[in-house]
């Protein structure tokens, strides 16, 4: 398995646990616009969770800029590199 | 990193279990079995949708206390509403939660009209940390006046509810920000945050000691888990969040111990193992001075503080009670004759060691003291141990004791199960009392009949009205008995103090004392007097003193203070609740007949047997 299929395995996961009941299937090409309940604080609880569970911090402009889930993957790798 | 450390991890099976809350299918038992872990923001989240669910509420709602919370903050609250919602259900609590807009404190609390006013909530919250008051960015020239008016703000939004939504509110002391400005400098300087924190810290536990307010002590709770980790600027700064992850779930079981110990929930006796969580080693194994317990060692030094804290817990009311796997002459003699053990037989109401089971014994403990099942907290360094008796006794608090003794005090004291709203001096003899009472069941067996018994305890009784010198434990018996209790009604301090002014109310507080000891203010009686008759509003007794006739004096005495006043009928209702089997009967038994008519119980005093049990009257000086 590549890296970049074991963070998304391990983003799908964490999407259940943040966005429990919602009505959408997991991909690398889902974004905010796909998810009503990705809103700003949904997307704290998400980063926050991602950090915990791969042991990584973001910045704080990142908030706004990763919204969707191959940005997710994209920093995800970079800050694990 | 992960803090919370009297809770089990979370269960593998948790997103199962959760599926099965939702479904109807799990039962009280499984709840907690996820419940009393170390659930994050999600989870929590998770769990509480389940738990709300039509089909899990139905299954799982009953037993818990239904309390509705306000909240009013300066900063985001929506990440806050699961966390404390699942720390209220660990507490007995079910919390409905009602958040104003962000930052609302002021216009929430000066109209009736208000978005919180309206929720008809039992508390409010006033979750306000030093960004809502002006010193956090006033200039360094003003902070002493910035004290004062920050002090009148929350006290006059505090007394604004009060006013409006007719509850008093929980508010909080601040926690000090995660860095200093100028060092060391700033605790000295009156005008920096911190000394300014300090200050208003102080001074507003002293503005909130005469008020029917609750002090959230936030400040020693962010001090515990450290400022850096308490705060998240960067999710203050994106989305006005005040605290991080871990800083809410600690926010959260404060919370959640002050509304239980307000709704009676806090336990009230520490049951601990001994081999290997009271001394080091096993005494059956190692000998009476093969026990790990020796000043100077390390092993021993651990094993003594746990008993320190024991018996510092015992100082303050908590009653202490063993339960070992052991002989019970081995266990006894370590108590009785080892000079380093700091906890004496004299300090263990009930002392079990055998080889039976300990759900079996707890219950046992739990039955010879009189009290719920729920009121205990069970110590064991066995994990064994600990998981039989979760699993069978679900309402027990284990706490998670790891492998290093050195721990377990704090992690006893960090899981803060003893959450205290006051200290009356009857606190401070509880546990003598409860011990006493151990004794008085041993000479129970030995009396031939009941009456001889009740004799021999030589009891005498004394009622006062309620006075300022019993108010508070007035107050504490009236929100936290549950068995004997009529009508199970909670008043708050300030209602209990306007009862006492209300000269168209009859309140009594009772005491008693035998030859064991006093008990303190065990029983208390409110009356609403009208011309003809005198309705009885509330009626509790301790569970301390059931069973010793006292129901029937006061009854005597209650008929006899309508007689003298010229009222012939007093009335009387019993509501039933979960707890309150114990008095289903007390009414006829007392002599109350059913009218079917007002469908209450009443009770002609003309027609009335006193039933003058062995209790004299000791006159109120």
């Amino acid at each position: 398995m590549s890296e970049r299929t074991e963070v998304l395995s391990a983003l799908e996961d964490i999407f259940d646990d943040v966005f429990m009941d919602a009505d959408v299937s997991f991909s690398d090409s889902l974004s905010s616009d796909d998810i009503e309940e990705w809103d700003s604080l949904a997307q704290i609880r998400l980063l926050t969770t991602i950090e915990k569970h791969f042991s990584i911090q973001f910045e704080i402009e990142q908030i706004d800029q990763l919204k969707s889930v191959s940005s997710l993957v994209d920093a995800i790798l970079a800050k694990m590199a | 990193m992960q803090n919370r450390d009297w809770l089990p991890p979370v269960a593998d099976d948790f997103k199962t279990i959760c599926k099965q809350i939702t479904e109807g299918s799990a039962d009280r038992a499984s709840l907690a079995r996820v419940l009393h872990t170390q659930l994050d923001v999600n989870q929590c989240t998770r769990l509480m949708k389940a738990v709300c669910s039509d089909a899990g509420a139905s299954v799982i709602a009953c037993g818990f206390a239904q309390v509705k919370l306000g909240i009013v903050s300066n900063s985001t609250q929506d990440l806050l509403v699961a966390p404390l919602f699942i720390a209220g259900l660990r507490r007995g609590v079910w919390l409905n939660i009602c958040l104003a807009d962000f930052d609302q404190a002021w216009q929430e609390s000066q109209s009736v009209n208000s978005k919180l006013c309206q929720f008809g909530p039992d508390f409010i919250l006033i979750n306000q940390d030093y960004r809502g008051y002006p010193f956090a960015n006033g200039g360094v020239s003003q902070a002493k006046s910035d004290v004062r008016s920050s002090l009148d703000f929350i006290t006059q939004v505090a007394d604004g509810f009060l006013a409006n939504a007719g509850v008093p509110c929980i508010v909080q002391n601040l926690a000090l920000p995660p860095a200093n400005l100028l060092g060391n400098f700033d605790i000295r300087h009156h005008t920096a945050l911190s000394a300014t924190i300090l200050a208003f810290n102080q001074q507003l536990a002293e503005r909130l000691s005469d008020s029917p307010h609750y002090l959230l002590d936030v400040f020693s709770e962010a001090a515990h888990l450290g400022g850096t980790q308490w705060f998240d600027q960067r999710s203050w700064l994106s989305s006005r969040i005040a605290l991080s992850e871990e800083g809410t779930l600690f926010y959260c079981e404060r919370v959640a111990a002050l509304v239980g110990a307000i709704k009676g929930k806090s336990r009230k006796c520490l049951v601990l193992d001994l081999d290997n969580t009271l001394w080091g080693g096993v005494i059956g194994d190692d000998g009476l001075y093969g026990i790990a317990i020796q000043p100077g060692t390390p092993r021993g030094e651990a094993h003594l503080r746990l008993q320190q804290l024991a018996l510092e817990l015992k100082q303050a009311g908590i009653i202490l009670a063993v339960c070992s796997k052991n002989d019970e002459k081995n266990a006894l003699e370590a108590f009785q004759v080892h000079p380093d053990m700091l906890l004496k037989e004299t300090d263990i109401a009930v002392f079990v060691a055998n080889w039976q089971d300990k759900p079996t014994n707890l219950q046992f403990i739990a039955t010879t003291l009189n009290i719920g099942i729920d009121a205990l907290v069970f110590v064991d360094d066995n994990p064994a141990e600990r998981e039989i008796v979760r699993k069978m006794l679900p309402d027990v608090a284990v706490p998670e004791m790891g492998r290093d003794p050195s721990t377990y005090a704090d992690i006893l004291m960090r899981a803060n199960y003893f959450e205290s709203l006051s200290q009356t001096e009857d606190d401070l003899h509880r546990a003598d009392q409860y011990r006493a009472n151990a004794a008085r069941s041993k000479l129970q067996n030995n009396a031939t009949d009941m009456q001889e018994y009740l004799r021999s305890l030589e009891m005498v009784a004394r009622v006062e009205p309620f006075l300022s010198s019993n108010i508070v434990r007035v107050t504490q018996l009236v929100n936290k008995t549950n068995q004997f209790n009529l009508t199970t009604k909670r008043y708050t301090q300030d209602q209990i103090e306007r009862m006492a002014a209300n000269v168209d109310m009859l309140t009594l507080s009772v005491r008693l004392a035998d030859r064991f000891g006093d008990n303190g203010l065990v029983s208390v009686v409110i009356c609403h007097k009208q011309p003809m008759q005198l309705e009885i509003d509330s009626w509790l007794m301790s569970c301390r003193v059931i069973k010793r006739d006292l129901e029937h004096w006061i009854c005597d005495y209650l008929v006899e203070h309508a007689i003298t006043s010229g009222i012939n009928q007093i009335i009387a209702r019993y509501l039933p609740t979960e707890k309150n089997v114990l008095v289903e009967n007390l009414l006829p038994e007392l002599g109350f007949c059913w009218d079917e008519q007002l469908q209450v119980w009443s009770l002609d005093t003309r027609h009335y047997q006193f039933h003058r049990p062995p209790i004299s009257k000791l006159e109120a000086s």
